[in-house]
């Protein structure tokens, strides 16, 4: 080793043992247990309840959890290796975990109290219990900060009142709620008075928006449409919420008052992370699928990988997705799950995983020729699933925006 | 009950094997390595074992460089117990009797009542490591179990040629190979793994295990002179035609050339 140390043994896919063996785990996890299950479940629309629990078992579902909890107590880069190693096979599994573990367990960890944590975080982390967060509503999406929904108190209880829709594990199956939920609500500042009040919700000020942890069994919560035919993610259960009158006990507040949108802000980092990681997923198997079949597919006398448009497909997609890679792991080493200051880059790894996995599939498909189009090669499932990322857990424009805005207040970013 | 299964990393079943500068072995940079396949049913036989019989012990051991550290925490990750490392050198280059030499030396200082090994590598084939540490160590042993048991006695049933099998019974202390597809090896979950960051790995070196000298390139009686790529074969001709045809063909063929 030279005096000014070797860089090349460094893994920045793998940087600790643990995160090597992790690796291990889920290569032969996902090519034994989810593979197999895949497209049945992507065809019939169900989600599978049993491999999440299987999830579970094995610790998947709380890597970011503290350890005391049930979980892991590991870093960013282990939660992407998990959404990028399900995402090779199922990505409409792997939404289901992330919104589990991502968007509802590790907010909870960040945000909740120490009674909250210990309450949910071992009942997710074991998959016990399915959670989800509530966000978006049925005319609020990127504007959520005018979300509709209200949580008025009312002496030991706050009574919610909304609907929430495209909520990811809203329900387990037709009938069955999911079990917990993060529910971002309007909350009215105590000392408003109704003339203050009606001022407020006139204008296009913010609200107050504070998170509330409410659990199925709650009188007046229960499962409204079950979105189906989804075009994509179908191995996911999306639904929408029903919120009528719910008395959620104060305690199932996090945090106080008002402090919802600082929630939603702690969390978005690891949120667009992971959301990147699934495509760097569903593009390395789309990589793999035209290669081999390249390789194997003659046309003319020759293997089609011999013909240059063929090969501009494979390059492009390789180089794409490698590039992709090394920027989401490199974002994910850098990111503290307890603090925050990577949100410039955690948004442009999802502004630019999503789209290189929507390209890296469509390539796929086209190298396929018609087998590609045909449900038994997959990738048509991997190029449907790739487009959800373009919009759920922020729109590309919503990354246009915010990078834009980013950059306007911080350009020494551009400078080293 | 104290159970010693020997480790081998190997090259990946998916790695791309080239021949090295000097022709006298692959080239190792920048490919993975993997525990061999059979040496991972050998850990799976020892960790059902501790499944089923509180108190037991597993203790991993493996020779190589620095990167077998990876494969030995993969096993602790797994559920053994302990890993025994001999990390040195003056291993490299040891010959099947050379690298049974160096196990026998840990078994002398672990006595386990039960040692399980692959029945071969993946990368030298030889199937003599397993069979010559047993010799050593004066215990009984039996190679290719496709099955284990253990109600007092050891009892294994193994694999002869044309898919026969002979039940062989055992007492302890004893030494079994495993061949691949005896048992279903179980991955690393994530409490296994964290786990496994406090587990001891013993670092040794062959002078510790009082061999200095006995092992390594200078001591093997076995020397690999030259690994190569066989030059494609010339002149061969591939008969086509229905299978009638290509006997037909064929029989020609061997008259033609009066081998017949
Ligand atoms: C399968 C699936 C699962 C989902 N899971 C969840 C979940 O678990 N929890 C949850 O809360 N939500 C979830 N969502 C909702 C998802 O996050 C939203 O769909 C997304 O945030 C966009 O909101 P919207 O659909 O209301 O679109 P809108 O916000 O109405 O956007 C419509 C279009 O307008 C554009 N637009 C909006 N504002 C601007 C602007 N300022 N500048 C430029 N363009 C703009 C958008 O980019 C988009 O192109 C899920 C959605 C799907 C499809």
């Amino acid at each position: 080793m030279s005096s000014t140390g070797d860089a090349r043994p460094f893994d920045l896919l793998a940087p600790t043992p643990e995160h090597a063996l992790l690796q291990g785990t889920l290569r032969e996890f996902v090519a034994r247990e989810v593979e197999p299950q895949a497209n049945e479940h992507d065809r019939s629309e169900r989600f599978n309840h049993a491999l999440f629990r299987r999830a579970g078992e094995l610790g998947l579902l709380g890597v970011t959890l503290p350890e005391e909890y049930g979980g892991a107590g590991l870093d960013a880069v282990a939660a992407v290796q998990v959404c990028e190693a399900l995402s090779t096979s199922d990505p409409g599994f792997a939404l289901s975990v992330l919104a589990h573990s991502i968007l509802f367990a590790h907010n909870v960890s960040v945000n909740g109290s120490e009674l909250q944590r210990k309450h949910v975080l071992p009942r997710a982390a074991s998959g016990e219990w399915i959670g989800g967060l509530c966000m978006t509503e049925p005319e609020v999406g990127t504007d959520v900060l005018a979300l509709r929904t209200t949580a008025k108190r009312d002496g030991d209880v706050y009574r919610i009142t909304g609907r929430k829709t495209f909520i990811t594990n809203g329900g387990v199956d037709e009938k069955t709620l999911g079990d917990c939920f993060i529910v971002y609500a309007a909350t009215e500042p105590e000392r408003s008075e109704g003339g203050e009040r009606a001022r407020r919700r006139a204008s296009s000020e913010p609200k107050a928006i504070s998170s509330f942890l409410v659990e199925k069994g709650m009188p007046g919560f229960s499962l409204g449409q079950k979105w189906k035919d989804k075009a994509g993610m179908r191995a996911s259960f999306t639904a929408e919420l029903v919120f009528d009158d719910v008395p959620v006990p104060a305690e199932n507040r996090m945090g106080e008052e008002g402090e919802g949108t600082l929630h939603m802000m702690r969390n978005l980092e690891i949120e667009r992370l992971t959301l990147a990681a699934m495509s760097l997923g569903i593009a390395q198997r789309s990589v793999q699928v035209m290669v081999d079949y390249a390789n194997d597919r003659k046309a003319f006398g020759k293997p089609i990988r011999e013909f240059g448009q063929i090969q501009r497909y494979v390059a492009e997609s390789f180089a794409e997705w490698r590039s992709a890679r090394t920027f989401v792991y490199d974002v994910a080493r850098r990111i503290d799950l307890h603090g925050s200051g990577q949100r410039l880059d955690a948004d442009a790894t999802k502004l630019v995983a999503t789209q290189m996995a929507k390209r890296a599939a469509d390539a796929a498909m086209q190298v396929l020729g018609g087998y590609g189009y045909m449900g038994e090669y997959v990738v048509s499932r991997l190029w449907r699933d790739a487009k959800l990322l373009e919009i759920g857990g922020g729109t590309l424009e919503a990354h246009h925006k915010n990078i834009s805005r980013e950059l306007a207040r911080n350009p020494s970013m551009l400078r080293d | 009950m104290k159970i010693m299964v020997c480790i081998k990393q190997v090259p990946h079943q998916d790695a791309r094997l080239d021949v090295n500068g000097a022709g006298t072995w692959i080239q190792e940079e920048n490919i993975k390595f993997e525990i061999n396949p059979y040496d991972q049913n050998a850990l799976e036989a020892a960790l059902q074992l501790k499944d089923k019989e509180a108190g037991t012990e597993v203790v991993v051991v493996s020779i190589g460089p620095e990167r077998v550290t990876q494969s030995l925490r993969t096993a602790l990750g797994m559920g053994a117990d302990r890993a025994v490392h001999v990390k040195d050198g003056a291993a490299d280059g040891s010959d099947s009797l050379g690298t049974a030499k160096i196990l026998a030396a840990v078994a002398k200082a672990e006595s386990p009542d039960l040692i399980f090994a692959g029945f071969m590598s993946d990368d030298g084939n030889l199937a003599a490591t397993g069979p010559m540490l047993a010799t050593l160590l004066g215990i009984p042993h039996t190679t290719t179990a496709v099955s284990f048991q253990k109600n007092g006695a050891i009892q294994v049933e193994r694999e002869l040629e044309g898919g026969a099998l002979e039940v062989v019974e055992l007492n302890t202390p004893c030494l079994v190979t495993t061949q691949t597809g005896m048992n279903q090896v179980r991955y690393a979950s994530l409490k296994g793994i964290m786990a496994a960051k406090k587990k001891p790995i013993d670092v040794k070196t062959v002078a510790d295990l009082g061999l200095a000298g006995q092992v390594g390139a200078d001591a093997a009686k076995i020397k690999i002179e030259k690994l190569y790529t066989p030059p494609k074969g010339q002149g061969a001709e591939i008969l086509s035609g229905s299978v009638d045809e290509v006997v037909g063909k064929l029989v020609g063929k061997i008259k033609e050339l009066g081998l017949l």
